[in-house]
């Protein structure tokens, strides 16, 4: 008996010491899908060379740095991919896009071939992040080729499904 | 035997009387903060619509008072984490409110000051949160706990 009051005392003093008002707030955060994609340069050319002695010319810029930047689902894969409009054009003269080739620095990009009917992968990751790395271009370069001013447009596509 | 127990439990119970005089009042509002939806190179920190913490403190004599602030855990979405110390606020005015960094291990001091707050007074915190490419897309909850004390 004498020791359930002395028990109830502390119990009830323990009540009292800690006295506390608590308040609560709810953190809300929505972090959509979103990607940006960069580049070094809008353009880049590939200047006149003997095919003898340069039978691949490089692009100027020889680098064309691209930064990949996607926040996505947990373990998404993100894909990049480069796909030419057109062949390689000078007025009705033309030239097939896969003369032109890349190689690539950077971890996740892939070297490849330009295609005009289908995209040809640049890079893959998985998940979310920035990831940077350059592609270095070069024209297959043949006495064959008519002379000409040729042109085309790539159109890179970063996704993510 | 038994009254000396009794006396002994008075005895203790008397000492904090004074504070068992004590009256503390919190209010926290909204419930719900939302933080903007931008990408990290547009905003590397986004900031949330201030919070209000109203507060009053009577009968504490000239003894401390302590609002903290602790998160329940990292902000969450499904499997995703955003560790809940990426999550810093400004406070004003200051003193008694300060700037910190949110911890879901340990409570962090708000504000602190000595005797009463009386009437009730506002104070406002603006969480922040540092915005990352990094992050899983989703979306992430969490809540926060602001605790008025005099320790």
């Amino acid at each position: 008996m004498n020791t359930a009051l002395v028990t109830s005392a502390v119990i009830l003093l323990a009540v009292v010491v800690i006295e506390a008002q608590r308040g609560i707030t709810v953190l809300l955060v929505n972090l959509p899908a979103q990607a940006r994609l960069s580049f070094s340069t809008a353009s880049v050319t590939f200047p006149d060379a003997d095919p003898t002695s340069t039978p691949l010319v490089a692009s100027v810029p020889v680098d064309l740095t691209i930064s990949v930047r996607a926040r996505v689902q947990t373990n998404s894969q993100v894909t990049l991919t480069v796909q030419s409009t057109d062949d390689l054009r000078s007025g009705v003269t033309v030239l097939p896009a896969s003369l032109i080739t890349w190689t690539v620095t950077g971890s996740g990009f892939t070297g490849g071939t330009l295609s005009r009917s289908a995209p040809q992968l640049v890079g893959r990751w998985t998940g979310s992040g920035v990831r940077v790395g350059a592609q270095n271009y070069r024209f297959e370069n043949r006495w064959t080729h008519p002379v000409g001013i040729y042109s085309a447009t790539l159109v890179y596509t970063l996704a993510s499904p | 035997m038994l009254w000396r127990a009794l006396l002994l439990a008075l005895g203790v119970l008397a000492a904090p009387a004074v504070a068992s005089g004590q009256q503390l009042n919190l209010t926290i509002s909204p419930l719900l903060v939302t933080f903007p939806t931008t990408d990290p190179d547009t905003a590397p920190v986004l900031s949330a619509p201030p919070v209000t913490v109203q507060y009053r403190v009577r009968g504490n004599g000239n003894r401390p008072w302590l609002l903290t602030v602790q998160a329940s855990g990292d902000l969450i979405s499904g499997l995703s984490r955003i560790p809940a110390s990426a999550v810093t606020w400004v406070a004003t005015p200051a003193p008694p409110f300060r700037a910190g960094t949110m911890s879901s291990t340990q409570a962090q001091t708000l504000a602190a000051g000595n005797g009463n707050v009386n009437p009730t007074t506002t104070g406002t915190v603006t969480f922040q949160l540092t915005n990352s490419w990094t992050y899983d897309a989703g979306l992430y909850l969490q809540t926060l706990t602001f605790t008025l004390s005099t320790p």
